[in-house]
C-alpha cells in the first residue's frame, strides 16, 4: 500500500522531486523530437514512440552482441534512427505535409503499426532487458537509481545541445524560421523540403536517444512505444505546441506529477494521472503553460 | 436504379434473417463477427470519416460497453438486451466526458486523447476490482442465446448503417462534412462546430458500447485485456479506410472484405496480419484516400447516399 499523506517525510518528498526531475528530463528529450516535427511540418508523429522502441532494441543488441557499455550505443542508435527518419520522411511523410491532419495522423499510425509488427516478427514479443548499472547511489538520505540518474543527466545534456543548435547554428535558425512561418522562410531562400527532412531525422535521433536511455531502465518489448507517444504529446501540450523551451518545462513537470502521484496514490494510477492532466490542461489552458509559439 | 438497389438490399437482409435456419454453428459465428465489425467500422466512420477528427481509441467504448453490460448482468441480474443498451449509454457517457474538452479544440488533441484513453480505461477497470473483478475478469451466468445474439448484432450493424445513411443525407451530415473540409469556414457559416462534433462523437460511441455488451454476453467471460485491445481499434480503422471513409457503404464493404479475407486467407499468416494492416493504412492514405467505395463513386458518379 502507498503511505498515507500524514506519513510522508521531507526526505521522501525530496526523493520524489529528484526522481521526478530525472524522469522528466528523459520525457523532455523525447518530446522535443515530437515538438520539432509538429512545429516544422504541423504533423503529429504517432510513430514517435515506435522510433524510441527501435532505439531501445539497437541498444539491446549492441549490449547483447558486443558487451560494451550500453550508453556508448548512442553512437549507433542515434545515427541509425536518423537515417530511418530520413527515409520515412523522404518516401512517406513528405507526401502528407500540408495535407489535412487526418492524412498525417493515419499515415504515421500505419507506419507505427507496421514497424511494431516487423519488430515482433524479427525479435519476438519477449521482454528483453539490459542488465547494466543496477543499484543506486546514496546521497545522504536520498537513494538515486544509477541508470535513472545517468538517463536524466544525458537527456538534459542532449536537450541542451539541441537547444544550442536551434539557437546558434544556421540550420537551427532555418528550422525555427520554417516553424515560425513556412511560406516566408521559403521566400527567404530556405529549402523547406530539406528542413523537413533534417527535422524528421533529428527528431528520430532524439527518440532513439530516449530509447537507449530507457533500455537500461525498463523491460524492452515491441509495444513499449505507444505510452511515450502519448506522454510526449502531453509534454508539448503542457509546454505549448511549437514552443521548444516549453518542451523541457513540460517534461520536468510531467515527471514530477507522475512521481508525486505514485507517492500519494499507487504506481498503477500514476499512469492514468498523466492522462487526467492532459484533459485538465486542455480544458483550462489549451495554449500551454508558457503560452503561444516562441522559439 | 435506386429501386433495384433497394430491392437488392431487402433481399440481402431477408437472406441474412433466414440464414440461421440453414447455417452451421460456424456459419452463424462467422456472420455474427462480420456484423460486429460492420457496426464497429461504421461507428468509427460516423465521427472520423465525416468530421475528419480521427479517433485512435474507439475500442475504449467497446470495452466500456462490455463492462457496463457485464456488471449489470452478472451483479444486478438485468436482462441482457437491456444491459447491452445500457452499455451503449455508458459508452456515450464516456464520450461526453472525453469529447467535451478535446473537441472544443482543433487539430490532433482529440486524436492523442483517444490514443491514451484505451490504456486509462484498462487501468481503471483493473483498479476498481470490487466492481469489475479486476484482472481476474468477470464471468457472466451461462445462457444459450447465440441465435438471439446473432439477430441483435445484425440489428445493431443495420441500425448503425441506417444512422450513417440518415446522417450523410441530412443537413446535419452536410455540416459535419463542412467541418471536415474547412472548420474555419464552417464556423463563419454559423455552424456551432463544437456541438456538432460532440453530437457525432456521442452517436459514434453508442454503437460500439452496445456491440461490446453483446460481445460480453456472447463470450460469457470478459477481462481487461480481452475487451480493450489496441488491435480492435486498428481493425476498425483499416476496414473503414479500405472501404472508404465518409461514405455510407464503405465501412460495410471494408468490414466484409477484410474480415472475410482474414478468416479465409490470413488466419494462416497470423504473424503478418498487423504488418499488412499497417501497410494497408499507409497505402490507402497515400494512394486511394477515398477508399474502394469512394473510388467507385468518383468513377461512376454515384450519388452521395452510397
Amino acid at each position: 500500500m502507498s503511505p498515507s499523506a500524514t506519513s510522508v517525510t521531507p526526505a521522501m518528498l525530496a526523493q520524489v522531486v529528484v526522481s521526478g526531475l530525472l524522469a522528466g528530463a528523459l520525457y523532455a528529450v523525447v518530446a522535443l523530437g515530437l515538438a520539432l516535427i509538429f512545429g516544422v511540418m504541423r504533423v503529429i508523429n504517432i510513430a514517435h514512440g515506435t522510433l524510441l522502441m527501435l532505439g531501445a532494441y539497437v541498444t539491446f543488441w549492441w549490449f547483447h552482441l558486443t558487451g560494451l557499455n550500453p550508453y556508448l550505443s548512442l553512437l549507433a542508435s542515434m545515427p541509425l534512427l536518423f537515417l530511418l527518419g530520413l527515409g520515412l520522411q523522404r518516401f512517406l511523410v513528405a507526401r502528407v505535409v500540408g495535407a489535412p491532419e487526418l492524412s498525417s495522423l493515419l499515415l504515421t499510425f500505419g507506419i507505427s503499426i507496421a514497424l511494431v509488427n516487423a519488430t515482433q516478427l524479427a525479435f519476438t514479443s519477449d521482454l528483453r532487458s539490459v542488465e547494466y548499472l543496477t543499484g543506486s547511489w546514496l546521497l545522504g538520505p536520498l537513494a538515486v537509481s544509477k541508470s535513472r540518474a545517468i538517463a536524466g543527466v544525458v537527456a538534459l545534456l542532449l536537450t541542451g545541445l539541441a537547444y544550442g543548435g536551434l539557437r546558434t547554428t544556421r540550420l537551427g535558425k532555418a528550422i525555427r524560421a520554417t516553424s515560425e512561418r513556412r511560406e516566408v522562410a521559403m521566400v527567404c531562400g530556405v529549402d523547406v523540403a530539406k528542413i523537413d527532412l533534417v527535422t524528421f531525422g533529428v527528431a528520430s535521433a532524439l527518440a532513439a536517444a530516449g530509447g537507449t536511455l530507457v533500455a537500461v531502465m525498463v523491460a524492452i518489448q515491441p509495444e513499449m512505444g505507444q505510452g511515450y507517444t502519448v506522454k510526449s504529446f502531453l509534454v508539448i501540450v503542457l509546454g505549448g505546441a511549437g514552443n521548444y523551451p516549453g518542451a523541457l518545462l513540460g517534461g520536468l513537470l510531467l515527471g514530477l506529477v507522475e512521481q508525486l502521484a505514485a507517492l500519494f496514490l499507487t504506481a498503477q494510477v500514476s499512469e492514468a494521472v498523466a492522462y487526467v492532466l492532459l484533459v485538465v490542461v486542455l480544458l483550462v489552458r489549451p495554449q500551454g503553460l508558457l503560452g503561444g509559439r516562441s522559439t | 436504379m435506386r429501386r433495384a438497389a433497394l430491392a437488392l438490399l431487402a433481399l440481402v437482409l431477408l437472406g441474412l434473417a433466414l440464414y440461421p435456419r440453414v447455417a452451421s454453428g460456424y456459419g452463424i459465428r462467422f456472420m455474427l463477427q462480420c456484423f460486429m465489425w460492420i457496426a464497429l467500422a461504421q461507428s468509427w466512420n460516423l465521427v472520423s470519416g465525416l468530421t475528419g477528427y480521427v479517433s485512435f481509441g474507439h475500442v475504449a467504448f467497446f470495452g466500456t460497453g462490455a463492462y457496463t453490460a457485464g456488471v449489470l448482468i452478472a451483479r444486478h441480474g438485468w436482462p441482457w438486451a437491456l444491459a447491452c443498451l445500457a452499455g451503449g449509454v455508458g459508452a456515450a457517457g464516456l464520450a461526453l466526458l472525453i469529447g467535451y474538452p478535446c473537441l472544443r479544440l482543433r487539430g490532433p488533441y482529440f486524436a492523442i486523447a483517444m490514443l491514451g484513453l484505451n490504456e486509462v480505461m484498462r487501468v481503471c477497470v483493473s483498479y476498481f476490482e470490487g466492481v469489475t473483478g479486476g484482472g481476474l475478469g468477470l464471468s457472466l451466468p451461462t445462457l444459450q442465446a447465440s441465435l438471439a445474439i446473432y439477430y441483435a448484432m445484425g440489428l445493431t450493424g443495420a441500425l448503425v448503417t441506417l444512422a450513417a445513411h440518415l446522417v450523410v443525407t441530412s443537413r446535419f451530415g452536410l455540416r459535419l462534412m463542412t467541418i471536415r473540409e474547412d472548420e474555419t469556414a464552417a464556423e463563419a457559416l454559423g455552424i456551432p462546430t463544437a456541438r456538432y462534433k460532440l453530437a457525432a462523437f456521442l452517436l459514434s460511441a453508442a454503437g460500439p458500447g452496445v456491440v461490446g455488451g453483446l460481445f460480453a454476453r456472447d463470450q460469457g467471460y470478459i477481462e481487461p485485456i480481452s475487451v480493450f485491445p489496441l488491435a480492435t481499434t486498428i481493425t476498425m480503422i483499416v476496414m473503414a479506410l479500405f472501404g472508404g471513409k465518409g461514405t455510407v457503404w464503405g465501412p460495410v464493404v471494408g468490414a466484409v472484405a477484410l474480415f472475410g479475407l482474414e478468416e479465409l486467407v490470413w488466419a494462416r499468416f497470423l504473424f503478418l496480419h498487423q504488418l499488412l494492416f499497417g501497410a494497408i493504412i499507409v497505402g490507402v492514405v497515400l494512394f486511394v484516400p477515398q477508399g474502394l467505395v469512394g473510388l467507385l463513386r468518383d468513377r461512376f458518379r454515384l450519388p452521395r447516399y452510397v
